[in-house]
């Protein structure tokens, strides 16, 4: 038992670590055909990542201690959050009761805050713009994810995902519940905002519309890297999330050695969630930067209101 | 919980958001056109009941519901808005104050008010726990939203549409609770009309509400 | 032989018959239907209607004849006033029709036997004298016609709720059925609570009384008369008829109390008199509305005398309003002195008037405060009466200087165009203080 435990753990730690670049390729080629393109192959991301790695790195001259390290600290920090929720194995594992659920929305938290100390430590101009735009919409986005994470235990009273998950496979038409269905939309949109896409926010270096993305602009080399690298990993960690326990629960395997089969389940799941993000992406333009706080307040209400009538209703 | 129950409270929440959808609006028709959308989802759950408790009371009161206030008030509104513009835009509605502030407004009046008084109300028969009388949380909602519609707002469309809004949190409460004789039902509804009517000339003269120094103190 | 019914009826519908004169000579017509109605309403007190859709108490025949007393004066007043106005947004005869659909509505409200046809009452009212504020259409003046409207009527749908409640836990709507009833449950006090600020907007109760000052100060005098004397007070009816279902005398002492506290600072810094005058009409009704809520015989018949006497001492310092306002054209306190000699029957009306209804002995507000305030006192509630006398107090000084410093500083040409309007501001000032006289040699004689 402990050897599978342990086989698990390490199999999805080092799933999560090295295939989280994979689905922003794939999304990248998916949409360049959408736009009539050849686009970039889909391991485009790990040959930039390589490309970055054998870069120098440069460091402005007024930064501080922060921004060196920090990089380091996110990876860790996302990390240690792959093990806490359920992203590849439904069932606990080795580090999984270091934290619960909740906890994994603070490290998010956590992480983001971190990120923009970092940012703000580099002394420039342009990034201290991109901060200043992350924090005014982070009070709205961190308020969703906390309540969207608690709204995972209305339906099971407990806050342990991998309940919700038991729960949500064994009776499936609590699926359609009322709760279940708007906290997963409240989840849909918070997802499309803090991993960047359009319509909220779009990449490419000479865009003014950015907000995370200008968190990076003073890194490079090693730093970039890692960096880039952890918002991958921070991509598949809620996007995994939102399929897991919120839009699929089914499907996934927790005796062994079936497990090793849940990696292609999540591949194909996360094949889904790619193609609604398509869908999204290249039908809706980009929104006007004060735009981006109605859509987050739109969310936001959603996941409090149903969190209200839950706690009324039941 | 069984279907019928579900359905309830989807169709119910469905109202409420059909509330917060307005509170975010900026252009006028859009606002009408919602508030056509929640009276014809009231209607809906007088129907709902009508079916469930046999009765041809409730029938009634939903088709009064979708003639009087989704296509009625609709159409008469409608024509107010001045031919030449075929929108009417009303600017600085900055919608993510509006709605977290309306959220603490729900929540605030909803549970003093829910959980002080409401506990020992019996509902319909067919609700499952209609001992519990938790639905009720609906109406009342509905009717601070409305009151929230008017204070925050400076046009007077938007106005009308947020007593309409409070009219209809009336008529769902009523729904809810008791079998209610037609005659009530029907002198709210005359009574909105005249309403609009009054309005109507109003609008015609004046269109928005800033803030008057002779009126102040 | 006239029965009951057939009496309250044809109360009821007297003021609508003039509609159909609209073409030609409505308003002779209206106060000559004024007239024959207040000798119908007289004959009411001896034969009452049955119990059965009406509902007709001592009390309601007092409020009848007060509405009919106020609505003659008024009708008599208006054929003059509205001469004078430019730039009219309702025609004439229209008004004099929508006056009439108001006191029908009132008298609506106060004769029937159902909660919910009380509202629908309330509701008419709303609804027939909005129009009447437009009627010197300005921006200011539509302004405040709309906010009448909306803050009224969302107000009163706070009511609504409550009048679903008691249906819900007595089963039945009728007045004479629920307050014979003496239910205690929950449900109920949520319901009387809700009339409170329900039903409160339309009486001018803290905090939802913000419409009040706009349309009295912008309406055309007769009809901020009529709201001040006869609107208000059948609003006032209406709320202790559901507050006799269950009485929660804390909570409507308090809000009277703080009511009366707003009105009295409210008063300290107005600058326009007929506003002035309006918070001066929240003052009283609250006053009122604290001796309901305490309830004893005295506090009963205190709020009775105070309410009447009170009506027609405001129409009288209303219609000394519409003299100022017709002959000066000027609107604010300061603009205006030494009215007592350019204008002699209309200052001495004013003066009288005002003495009237801050409760100034022997005028019937005097005495109706009085027994009130003994009532209040009887209850051994202590903190509220001393508040209270400290706040009329205030307000009897500010509504007083400003009226004097108006009236006598100075000198100025005689300005007095119009002897019926100020005939008739003098009649409507010196009835409280008959009312006065009158109660005093009653008391003395008969107890």
């Amino acid at each position: 038992m402990a050897t599978t435990t342990l086989v698990e753990t390490l199999t999805q730690y080092f799933f999560v670590i090295i295939s989280a670049p994979l689905y922003s390729g794939i999304l990248g080629k998916l949409k360049a055909m959408v736009e009539s393109r050849h686009g970039p192959s889909i391991f485009q991301p790990y040959y930039d990542l390589w490309k970055l790695f054998r870069k120098v790195t440069i460091i402005p001259a007024d930064s501080g201690v922060f921004f060196k390290y920090i990089p380091y600290v996110l990876f860790g920090i996302y990390s240690l959050i792959a093990l806490i929720i359920p992203v590849l194995i439904p069932v606990p594992i080795y580090f999984t009761a270091s934290g619960d659920f909740l906890s994994g929305a603070i490290l998010f938290s956590l992480a983001a805050f971190l990120k923009i100390a970092a940012a703000i430590n580099s002394g420039s101009n342009y990034v201290t713009l991109g901060a200043s735009r992350t924090m005014s919409f982070n009070f709205l986005s961190e308020g969703t994810l906390i309540t969207v994470f608690i709204a995972v235990s209305l339906l099971t009273a407990t806050n342990n995902p991998y309940t919700t998950i038991a729960f949500l496979t064994s009776y499936s038409l609590e699926n359609l519940s009322l709760t279940h269905m708007f906290s997963t939309l409240a989840f849909f949109m918070l997802f499309l905002y803090e991993t960047g896409k359009i319509p909220l926010e779009s990449s490419g270096l000479q865009e003014l519309g950015m907000i995370d993305e200008g968190l990076n602009y003073e890194y490079s080399g090693k730093l970039l890297a890692v960096a880039k690298w952890s918002a991958y990993i921070k991509q598949y960690l809620l996007g995994s999330v939102l399929l897991n326990v919120f839009l699929i629960p089914w499907g996934l395997f927790s005796t062994s050695p079936l497990f090793l089969l849940d990696i292609p389940v999540m591949l194909a799941k996360w094949m889904i969630l790619i193609f609604i993000v398509l869908i999204v992406e290249t039908t809706l333009a980009k929104l006007r930067l004060f735009r981006v706080m109605d859509y987050l307040a739109i969310a936001f209400t959603f996941s409090i209101l149903f969190l209200i009538f839950v706690e009324v209703i039941q | 919980m069984n279907y019928i129950d579900s359905v309830v409270y989807l169709i119910s929440s469905l109202i409420a958001i059909s509330a917060f959808y307005i509170q975010g609006q900026e252009f006028i028709v859009s606002m009408i056109r919602g508030q056509s959308v929640q009276s014809v989802l009231i209607a809906v759950l007088a129907f709902i009941i009508a079916w469930e408790e046999r009765s041809i009371d409730f029938f009634i009161l939903g088709a009064l519901i979708i003639v009087l206030r989704a296509f009625l008030v609709n159409y008469f509104l409608q024509k107010r808005i001045p031919k030449q513009k075929s929108y009417i835009y009303e600017g600085r509605v900055s919608l993510s104050y509006l709605f977290l502030v309306d959220l603490i407004f729900i929540v605030i009046s909803v549970f003093i008010l829910y959980s002080i008084a409401f506990s020992g109300i019996f509902l319909h028969s067919f609700l499952e726990n209609s001992g519990n009388s938790s639905v009720l949380v609906f109406p009342i909602t509905l009717f601070f939203q409305g009151l929230f519609l008017i204070a925050s707002r400076r046009t007077t469309f938007t106005q009308i549409i947020g007593y309409v809004e409070e009219e209809n949190s009336l008529v769902l409460f009523a729904m809810f609770l008791l079998p209610i004789p037609i005659i009530i039902e029907a002198s709210v509804f005359l009574d909105v009309l005249a309403l609009v009517v009054i309005s109507s000339i109003v609008v015609l003269e004046k269109f928005t509400h800033e803030p008057v120094e002779e009126l102040r103190g | 032989m006239i029965t009951g019914n057939l009496l309250a009826i044809l109360i009821l519908l007297i003021p609508g018959f003039p509609g159909i004169f609209y073409r030609s000579r409505i308003k002779e017509m209206s106060v000559a239907a004024a007239a024959i109605d207040l000798a119908l309403s007289v004959i009411m007190y001896y034969v009452r209607p049955q119990t059965g859709f009406f509902f007709v108490q001592n009390i309601t025949v007092l409020f009848i004849m007060m509405v009919l007393s106020v609505y003659l004066l008024s009708t008599i007043y208006s054929t003059r006033y509205l001469k004078g106005i430019e730039n009219m947004g309702i025609r004439e005869p229209t008004y004099y029709l929508l006056l009439n659909l108001f006191t029908i509505s009132m008298i609506f409200s106060l004769e029937v036997n159902n909660y919910g046809f009380m509202w629908v009452g309330i509701e008419a009212t709303t609804i027939s004298s909005a129009l009447l504020l437009i009627i010197e259409k300005t921006e200011t003046s539509l302004e405040a016609t709309w906010r009448y409207i909306i803050i009224v009527s969302a107000g009163v749908t706070f009511a609504f709720i409550s009048i679903i409640l008691i249906y819900y836990s007595l089963g039945t709507l009728s007045v004479s059925v629920a307050t014979a009833m003496h239910p205690h449950s929950k449900i109920m006090v949520l319901a009387v609570s809700l009339a409170l600020i329900g039903f409160g907007t339309k009486v001018g109760v803290f905090p939802v009384h913000t419409w009040l000052p706009d349309a009295h100060s912008e309406a055309p005098s007769p009809v901020s008369a009529m709201f001040s004397g006869v609107l208000l007070p059948t609003a006032l009816y209406v709320l202790y008829e559901v507050y006799e279902i269950e009485p929660i005398r804390q909570l409507y002492v308090w809000f009277a109390v703080i009511s009366i506290v707003a009105a009295s600072i409210f008063i300290g810094y107005q600058t326009r008199y007929k506003r002035m005058f309006a918070y001066s009409t929240m003052e009283n009704m609250n006053l009122a509305l604290l001796g309901l809520a305490a309830g004893g015989p005295l506090g009963i018949t205190g709020a009775l005398l105070l309410l009447i006497s009170h009506s027609f001492g405001k129409a009288g310092a209303f219609y000394s309003s519409g003299n100022v306002l017709r002959f000066t054209g000027k609107k604010n306190i300061a603009d205006l002195s030494g009215l007592g000699t350019s204008m002699p029957y209309t200052s001495a009306s004013m003066l009288m008037s005002s003495l009237a209804v801050t409760g100034a002995p022997p005028f019937g507000t005097f005495f109706g405060e009085f027994l009130i305030l003994s009532d209040v006192l009887s209850l051994h509630m202590y903190a509220q009466f001393i508040i209270v006398i400290i706040f009329l107090a205030t307000a009897f000084i500010s509504v007083n200087y400003n009226v004097t410093g108006m009236l006598f500083n100075g000198k100025g040409p005689k300005n007095e165009k119009d002897k019926l309007m100020s005939a008739v501001s003098v009649i409507s000032a010196l009835i409280p203080l008959f009312i006065g006289i009158f109660y005093m040699v009653m008391y003395n004689e008969v107890l």
